[in-house]
Formats: structure tokens, sequence, C-alpha cells
């Protein structure tokens, strides 16, 4: 009787052995995870598309195939759609537009090495701890124009004339929403960059230093520039949140007063679970997917590119 | 041995999933969205009376709250969609809005056989000739709720007898430093604009029960409707005169009822499910608040109900044994007086109501008042969404002309056309 082979280093066919070259290992290894996301993710997301392709207005009931009508009326005749398509823009150009430069410069004052910057830190990362629920809680109490924390405090300090009606306005509501989603994520955005900042190896700094540099300088032309992967990093992360934030405005606001923080979230849910449209609701979803992957796929790149360089 | 305890876990986890995914024949589950003061203790006291029927049964409640049931249904669709339905769960009854589920539900006429409720209840929520659900509790929506303390402080007379009285007191009340009239369509709840938007048209030569049943079949075109424009123009009065609450965009409907009950506020247009959650905080009925119906509106009755329903593919004898048990006096008269409203059984002994329910129920059961369905069951369930953003932009911009108009005809063109 001859001994067993030995399989455990064998890629070849080998008597005794069940024999995979490694690329079929690797495969096997992946192939639950490739499954699983082409079900949840490919899968639904056509299903969504051939959804969208029908007048579907029954729960219990397929829709019947309308081609692109749904979409014809999207852009030619619904009233809601242009008004969530243009706030999602504004409240991703505002997210964005704070949120980065909010998390550079906190990210900064943390590595200045002030004293308690450990309190700072926790107070800087507390935000990203809180459910979405609990904040949205928070910031409408604080935004309410009448029992609100932020008019009382506007009161109780003289300055009555400046309470506002936050988010009862059809002028306001879009920014409040931008606050809280800005409150929730600058701690993120400050991890990335610090963990960056924190990156830059001592003697490229030691050496601006040694040049005479000053602290300011240190940091904008030498510690900040070096931050490009960081902030595509945040950039693209925060973009294919925001083209889809749903949460804190449903819960804040539920898209009014009006429509005037109606988001294409809001409306794609609201379409299709309040008012029964599915097949048209599918089709905002299409919109919404299109115009992520149109915005977010240059970035991707760009951040692909600069992962070779 | 370590291979063997893997396997053994894994086969735990498969089993206890499995529990978990198949309940069990004496385990109802239902889904509701009774979680306000008032409502909750009576849905609670509804349990507690079935399991005295049933003491092997478990209850498996799913309330969700918010949106005056507009996310419970949500996630009921999807459950739908899914492949799995509740046991059992609460929409709003009448034809409009069953029609929007009739598709996934199981007729149930069989089973609410004997049910002692007047034949025009039954005609409400009738599908193609089919009931789908057992209406459990009569409910009014044009009431006028006021707090006494300021009535009296105020020198008001009350009743109210017509909208224009109305809107001269509530003038008075707003020189005297007092909202008048309490409104809380925010956090998702535009729709209860539309309950506003019900009293008022009611009160209003050529509105009521012959407006609202032709423009809830979707027979009235708003910008065509002199009796539409005038009730927008008795919307319009109210917020351009500040005769309402400014962050009436901020508030639930239950928020708004405590700016009555707390003095703040001195009317509240809600149905009578507000006595629930007033009686809920320790108020008394007709001492420290009254009602009426909204001012001219007496002769009107616009209500409706909630009723629960068997979707299709629950077979569970104790799903079927709780519609039954729905249709019985101890049920009606175990829920209606928590919850504020009047049972729809017409054998139901009156002694456990108060003063106010026994009022609302003589109305309904008076034949020289009109009875109108709600916008909550009588037009197909979008109109509650579409409109209510409606107004809402209507509530925040209060200008009637073309543009307005025809942002209401497209609305009404999106729930009965689209």
């Amino acid at each position: 009787m001859s001994a067993p082979a030995d399989c455990s280093t064998t890629f070849a066919l080998t008597e005794g052995c069940i024999v995979l070259s490694k690329k079929i290992q690797i495969l096997l290894f992946i192939l639950p995870a490739i499954v699983l996301v082409g079900i949840f993710v490919y899968g639904f997301t056509a299903y969504t598309f051939q959804a969208s392709l029908t007048r579907w207005r029954d729960v219990g009931l397929g829709g019947s195939f309308v081609g692109l009508e749904n979409y014809i009326r999207l852009f030619t005749r619904d009233r809601v759609f242009k008004t969530s398509l243009i706030n999602t823009l504004k409240l991703t150009s505002i997210f964005i537009g704070v949120t980065i430069p909010l998390g550079l410069l906190l990210a900064v004052l943390l590595d200045l090495k002030i004293k308690g910057r450990g309190v700072f830190r926790l107070i800087f990362l507390l935000p990203l701890s809180f459910s979405f629920v609990a904040s949205a809680a928070m910031w409408t109490w604080m935004f309410s124009p009448n029992i609100g924390s932020i008019n009382a405090f506007l009161r109780v300090i003289g300055l009555e004339a400046l309470t506002q009606p936050w988010i009862t306005s059809e002028k306001q509501a879009l920014i409040c929403i931008a606050i809280a989603y800005i409150w929730q994520f600058s701690g993120f955005s400050t991890l990335v960059y610090y963990a960056g900042i924190s990156g830059v190896p001592p003697e490229i700094s030691e050496a601006a230093k040694i040049d005479g540099a000053t602290t300011f300088q240190r940091y904008t032309r030498v510690i900040i520039p070096m931050q490009k992967p960081a902030t595509l990093t945040v950039l693209m992360i925060l973009l294919m949140y925001s083209l889809r934030v749903f949460d804190l405005v449903w819960l804040m606001t539920g898209g009014g007063p009006g429509t005037s923080s109606e988001i294409l979230a809001t409306f794609m849910y609201r379409t299709a679970f309040n008012r029964n449209r599915f097949g048209y609701g599918a089709s905002i979803g299409t919109i919404m997917f299109i115009l992520s992957v149109i915005i977010v796929i240059p970035f991707f790149l760009k951040l692909r590119r600069s992962e070779y360089e | 041995m370590k291979r063997l305890f893997v396997v053994f876990l894994v086969t735990c986890f498969l089993i206890a999933g499995s529990v978990t995914l198949a309940a069990s024949k004496d385990e109802l589950i239902v889904y509701h969205w009774w979680t306000a003061g008032g409502e909750k203790e009576a849905i609670d006291a509804l349990f507690e009376a079935f399991l005295e029927e049933h003491p092997n049964a478990k209850i498996v409640e799913n309330p969700v709250a918010g949106g005056g049931g507009g996310i419970m249904r949500a996630q009921i669709k999807t459950m739908i969609m899914a492949g799995n339905p509740p046991d059992t769960f609460q929409i709003t009854y009448g034809h409009g809005m069953i029609s929007s589920f009739a598709s996934v539900l199981q007729p149930i006429d069989k089973l609410i056989k004997g049910y002692n409720i007047p034949e025009s209840v039954y005609e409400w929520g009738r599908v193609n000739g089919k009931m789908y659900g057992v209406p459990l509790n009569l409910m009014q929506n044009n009431c006028l709720w006021y707090n006494t303390d300021l009535v009296e402080k105020l020198g008001i007379k009350m009743p109210i007898e017509s909208i224009y009285d109305f809107l001269v007191v509530c003038s008075k009340i707003k020189e005297a430093g007092y909202v008048p009239l309490a409104v809380g369509a925010g956090m998702g709840q535009k729709f209860w604009l539309g309950t506003l938007f019900e009293a008022i048209n009611s009160s209003l030569p050529g509105g009521g029960a012959d407006f609202l049943n032709e423009y809830y079949a979707g027979n009235i075109v708003p910008s065509e409707s002199s009796v539409f424009k005038n009730t927008l123009q008795v919307m319009k009065t109210l917020i351009d005169n500040n005769l309402i609450n400014d962050d009436f965009s901020a508030l639930t409907w239950d928020q708004a009822g405590d700016l009555m009950a707390t003095g703040k506020a001195v009317f509240y247009v809600m149905g009578d499910w507000a006595k629930g959650h007033f009686t809920a905080m320790g108020l008394k009925p007709r001492v420290d608040f009254g009602y009426q119906p909204f001012p001219g509106s007496g002769g009107t009755f616009v209500g409706h109900a909630d009723c629960f329903v068997l979707p299709v593919g629950v077979n569970k004898q104790l799903a079927k044994d709780w519609i039954k048990f729905l249709t019985t006096v101890k049920a009606a008269n175990t829920f209606c007086p928590i919850k504020g409203a009047a049972p729809f059984v017409l054998d139901a002994p009156l002694d456990v109501y108060d003063s106010i329910t026994k009022e609302i129920l003589g109305y309904f059961r008076d034949e020289n008042v009109s009875k109108v369905l709600s916008q909550f069951g009588a037009p197909p369930e979008s109109y509650l969404d579409v409109f209510g953003t409606t107004f809402s932009k209507f509530f925040n911009n209060p200008v009637i002309n073309e543009d307005t108009l025809a942002e209401f005809d497209y609305a009404y063109e999106e729930v009965f056309g689209f």
C-alpha cells in the first residue's frame, strides 16, 4: 500500500488528489460573493429597469409593458420630478461642498497637537455614531420655529429678530437638512483626512521646517497637497451616498413643506409605495442609478489612476 | 470534533431560522399603526379581550408608527410582494382604499355574516360587491375641538353656527394673543390638511356630501368647481390672517392637538380619535375640552373607519377567528370607548361611551344628516399623498390663480387619471 499523496502543494494532475488550478480555487472562494452580488445588486437593478417599462399600479398584480412611457412622462409632464432632481443636486453640492473642507480643517486642527485634542476628536467623531432616526429627531426639534432650541437661544440672547421658520419654510428646509447631514458626516471626512495627514512621513514636514516654512505654509504647501487620494476617497463615498440620501429628508420634512425638500429618493418612495405607481417609481430609481453612474464614474476612474501613479 | 461542532452550530441556526420564519398556528401576526395616546391603550385592550377567548394564542403585534398608517401600508406592500404577508393588518375602511389592496385580500363575507351594522356601512367598503375588511370603529372627521377654559375666558359663545362666524371669532382670538386654530401637518402628515379641507368644504354652500361624493369619485375637476375654489378661499383667509399656528409644517396631529389641550390654541379640527388622545392626557370631555361639528357642517357627517383584512394565502383559523371576533359587541365596546370612537354595531350598549361619542353617534344615525366617506376611505390611496403635498404647497404659498388651480388639476389627474 502506497503512502497518500501530499495534496496541499499539488496543482497538477496527481494520483489520489482532487486537483484544481489556482485560478479555479480562487474562483470558488469568491463564487458565493459573486452569486449574491449578482442576484441582489445586478439582478435587481435589471429587474427595476424592466419594471420601469411597465404600467404597474396594483400591489398584487404585475405591470403591463408600456415601453418608455414612464420616462417620457417624467421628463415632459411630471411637476415634481424636476424639483426633486434639482433638490438632489443642490443637496449634494451643499453637503459635499461643506463636508470636505470642514473635515480637512478639523483634521488639521487635530494634527496640530493642541491641548485637549482627545476631547475634540471625540466631539468631532461622535455624530458618526448617531443613528439617523435619533439625529433626525434632534435636528427637527432644534429647527422647530416655536419650540426649537435654536430660536429659543436667539430669543434668550436678545436676537429675536434673527429667529427663522427653519424647516417650516420652503426656502430653508433643504438647507436645514443639509446642515444635519454635514453634522453627521463631517466626522467621517475628518477621520479620513486625519489618517491621510498622519500618514505623511515626518521627514517631509521636517525638511519643510528646516527650509524655513511656517506651520501654515507646511500645511498649505506640503501636507494638504498630499491629501489628493484622501480627497478622492471622501468625495466618491460622499457623492455615492448623497445622490441616494433618504433617511434624514424623510424623517425631518417628508419632502415638504410642499415639495420644497423633495429629493429623488423620497419622490421614488412616495411614488411607488404611497401612490402605488410601482413602474413609475422604478423609472425614477433607474434615473437615480444613471445619474449616480454619470457623476461617480469619472471620480472612480480618477481614483484608480491616482492609485496606479 | 471541531468539524462536528461547526455542523452542530450551523444546524442550530437553520432550525432557529426556520422556526422564526414559520410562525406557529397559535400565533397571530398583526400589523397596525395605533401607537399614539388612546389608540395604543385601545388596541392593547382589544388584544386582551381576544386572548380571553383564545387563551392558548399569542399575539405578535407589529405597531408601525407614523404617516397615519402610510408607513405601515408601505411596509405591508413590500411584505406582500415578497410573498410574506402578515396574518392580518389594519387599513382604513372604504372602497377606494380597499381597492388598492383588493387583489391580495380574501373576501370575508362569510366570516362576518350577521355583523349587525347599517347596510350603508357595508356599502362604504364593498369592492366589486364583496367585503374585504371588517370595520371596527366609526370616526367623525369634521369635528371642532375647543379648549373650554379659553372659550370661557375669551367670552366665545359655543356652538358656533357658521364658517363666517367662525372666522370672526378666530380674528378676535388672534387679537387676544392666542392661536385660533391649531393645525399639524408635519413629519410626513401633510394629509391632515385634507381633513381641514373636508371640514371647511362641508360648511360651505354646495359643499359636503353633494360635492365630496362626486369629488372623491373622480368626477369634479378642481379648477372648474366654484365650491372647490371657495374652500381654498377660506383656507387662504385662515393662512393670510395668521389664524393658524405658523409651525404647522413641523407638528404631527397629536402635537397640534396639544396646542389646544395646553391652552396655547383655542380650536382644533381633527377626527374624533383626538378625544382619545386628550383623555389619555388626563383631560375630561366637556370639562376640559368641548366638541361640536365644524361650524356650518352639522348637516354632513364626514367619517371613516379602521378595518382589519385577511390577506390571500392566510388560512390560519386564528386569523379567521380574529376577523369574526371584530364583529362582536365585546370587541366594539372594548376598543371604541378607549380609542374615543363610536361603535358601528347597532346592538352595542352605549352606557360605556361618553356624551361626546353618543352625540357623534346621534349624528351618524340621524337620517337627516348626509354621510360622506372621508379622504381616508373614498378615493384611491394615492389621494392622501398627492393632495397632502398639493395642499401643503398651497398652505405655504396661499395664492389662488391659474397656476395654483393647474397644480390641483394635475394632482387630481394623477390620482384619478394616471
